[in-house]
């Protein structure tokens, strides 16, 4: 009788142990015994190519990386690269064929709010997981939807709230000006930053939003003047913070300090070039959402890698930004182990709470929660050196909300 | 208060200026023609990148850089004109009216032109084409002014009195404006049409082209930047569509406007400002403010 249950037991383990060993059949596309295909996209050419080319080249290294190593659970990472120019429509019809014709199992990609939120109602339709490449991607991840993770890079509320808390907290500004602008990127952004000031006490002296396409500040410029704040903040793109910063020395206003929002100032070598008035940056200071300035020391461990994958580029300073969404996605790949489908994928993405030594604060997800990171430093630039402040900001979760 | 509003009203002339010039460029080629540019934009654009090409390529000094932009954009909007309008006017039937399917060919222009312009270098990042005039600003009373405000405002006024000269002094000019006015009495009177309307569509761009070197310091370069034109076709409906020196003084006014609507109303209505004008001016005076009276035209 005991012999008969231990050749059993025996038999039967034997049998699991050799299942275990047979390859395992994903249900979901994009998944082969050998293979995880994977879509990846940002804006690789046109006027926003600042915030992808770097980013994505990041991400590919990353994945590259793990292939190195052996891969995830013994597939290897196969990725279909896309540029999405940062437009909504491209982005929609991109995906798409990303899903429909290329069968990927999910897609990392994105570095723009409006382009990913357009992919949203797809996404979520076909149940294709979506981990955004670094876009802030508010209006991609309040309210939370099931598919979409993203701002691991941090959201425009984080960026919002550092800002007016490093004004207040090291500034001691009581008598605040804002520009911002008037599209979903600039309205997360605003209302953050008025929840924060309206709890802090803080006097708003001036609220000038603008059009993202705005060709002339005079008119706003003026107006933040006459108000005298102690501090103004910029929240605006590329193009017109550097129209903001041209008519803040030409008003002879740079007593007053100026605090950027990163992503008016994706390159502060470009930045500095287009303003070419040096005078600006007295007292000036911009955001970060990584744990260190873009050649910080900090930094240095990923600028090295990213120099022996594409030794003939100078990273911009987005390159870091594209690195924890992939490192977001390998790890979850990673926790679902062998039996890969999307739905188990999201919920290992939904436990995810790790420090990638590269964004200023932890990557979190959970059920609920689909913004990653809400950790901003500031660094000040004097147009010769940047230099990090002391404090790290966290956005508490609520504020703007 | 006063600063402020003189302020305003300086930087708004500056910028009306350069609007001002597109105008002129639309106006141009709508009274010879009939055609609604709306690659106009595109035009000013290329002008742009032309000029940075020129200066950070070529090694051409500024002076250079607007001579060879305004030779290729001339050559550019001339081919346009032979190789896609002269066509669909040679091939439409008689009594057809081939005017729609011509202005969405110019639709197709700007796309085309957009994406050009995207596969070049440059088009990388936002860029700022160095200014004509470096150095510290001009003070005029409270009033603060950017050299190559000051400059803008000189070559502009320039180009338009070159614009002016050449059209009433030229032979050419008159074979130009005999074009536009009546073609078919100028084929009558032995005026080639077909090279005077390519030649006024060349001319065109080289002006739309002029103001993209002159805003490429102010506004920053971008394929996109071509959305400028919304501002001068407000300009030009404001002076009147058939209005030359109107369209100027249209640009002129409308870049005030925008800067006393953010000052005093609000700075979210400063892009919504071109098309309020829009539709206030064709409600209120479909001739534009310095149209005179409607007429009838007959050709």
């Amino acid at each position: 009788m005991l012999a008969t249950l231990i050749r059993n037991l025996f038999l039967g383990a034997g049998a699991a142990l050799a299942l275990g060993s047979l390859p395992v059949r994903a249900a979901d596309p994009g998944v082969t015994d050998t293979e995880i295909v994977i879509g990846l996209h940002a804006p690789l050419s046109g006027p926003l190519a600042a915030f992808g080319v770097d980013a994505l080249n990041a991400a590919k290294m990353w994945y590259e990386e793990v292939n190195k190593k052996g891969g995830i659970n013994g597939r290897k990472i196969r990725l279909i690269v896309e540029d999405d120019k940062c437009n909504p429509n491209e982005t929609v019809l991109l995906d798409k064929r990303l899903v429909t014709v290329d069968k990927v199992f999910l897609i990392n990609g994105g570095s723009c709010t409006p382009a990913v939120f357009a992919a949203q109602e797809f996404i979520t339709r076909e149940k294709v997981p979506f981990v955004m490449l670094n876009a802030a991607g508010d209006s991609g991840v309040f309210p939370a939807t099931r598919y979409m993770f993203g701002a691991l890079g941090g959201t425009q509320r984080s960026n919002g709230a550092g800002m007016v808390e490093f004004a207040f907290n090291t500034l001691k500004a009581r008598r605040m000006a804002f520009i911002i602008h008037d599209d979903d990127f600039g309205n997360a952004n605003w209302a953050t930053a008025k929840a924060i000031t309206d709890r802090l006490g803080v006097q708003v002296v001036a609220a000038e939003r603008i059009s993202p396409r705005v060709t002339d500040v005079t008119a706003p410029m003026l107006n933040i003047r006459a108000a005298k704040p102690d501090v103004i903040i910029s929240a605006a793109y590329p193009q017109p913070a550097v129209l903001i910063a041209q008519k803040y020395g030409e008003f002879k206003m740079t007593a007053i300090p100026l605090v950027q929002a990163v992503q008016g100032i994706p390159v502060p070598a470009v930045f500095q070039k287009n303003v070419a008035n040096d005078a600006i940056f007295t007292n000036f200071y911009y955001t970060a959402p990584l744990n260190d300035m873009a050649d910080g020391p900090k930094q240095q461990k990923w600028l090295k890698m990213y120099k022996q994958y594409y030794p003939d580029r100078n990273p911009g300073a987005m390159m870091a930004f594209g690195l924890p969404s992939a490192m977001a996605v390998t790890r979850a790949l990673e926790k679902v182990g062998r039996n890969l489908t999307r739905e188990a994928f999201v919920e290992a993405m939904e436990s995810l709470d790790f420090d990638t030594g590269a964004v200023a604060g932890n990557i979190q997800f959970a059920k609920g929660r689909r913004d990653g990171m809400r950790s901003t430093i500031v660094v000040k630039f004097d147009g010769k050196k940047h230099t990090v402040m002391p404090a790290v900001y966290t956005w508490n979760g609520r504020d703007g909300m | 208060m006063l600063i402020s509003l003189l302020q305003a009203i300086a930087s708004g002339v500056v910028t009306g200026c350069a609007y001002a010039l597109v105008a002129l460029s639309l106006v141009m080629i709508y009274k010879s023609t009939d055609v609604i540019n709306f690659g106009g934009g595109e035009m000013v654009m290329i002008g742009g990148y032309l000029a940075m090409f020129a200066l950070l390529a070529i090694g051409l000094p500024y002076a250079g850089a607007f001579v060879f932009a305004a030779v290729v954009a001339f050559m550019v909007g001339a081919a346009f004109d032979r190789v896609v309008l002269d066509r669909m006017l040679g091939r439409a039937l008689p009594g057809q009216s081939v005017l729609v399917a011509m202005v969405i060919a110019t639709v197709g222009l700007s796309y085309v032109l957009k994406g050009l312009v995207r596969v070049v270098p440059y088009t990388e990042e936002v860029r700022r084409l160095a200014p004509l005039f470096a150095g510290d600003p001009v003070f005029l009373g409270p009033i603060i002014l950017q050299r190559q405000d000051i400059a803008i405002v000189v070559i502009a006024v320039l180009l338009m009195r070159a614009w002016w000269a050449f059209f009433n002094f030229t032979l050419l000019g008159k074979a130009l404006r005999a074009t536009s006015q009546n073609p078919r009495a100028a084929a009558l009177i032995g005026i080639p049409v077909r090279a005077m309307r390519m030649t006024i569509w060349g001319i065109a761009a080289i002006f739309a082209a002029m103001a993209g070197i002159l805003l490429g310091p102010k506004l920053l370069m971008t394929p996109d930047m071509g959305s400028v034109v919304i501002l001068a076709f407000a300009a030009a409906i404001v002076g009147g569509f058939h209005n030359l020196p109107g369209c100027i003084l249209g640009g002129v006014v409308l870049g005030v406007v925008q800067n006393l609507v953010g000052l005093y109303i609000s700075s979210r209505a400063i892009v919504l400002t071109p098309f309020v004008v829009i539709m206030l001016v064709l409600v209120l005076r479909p001739q534009g403010l310095f149209g005179g009276a409607v007429v009838t035209k007959k050709v």
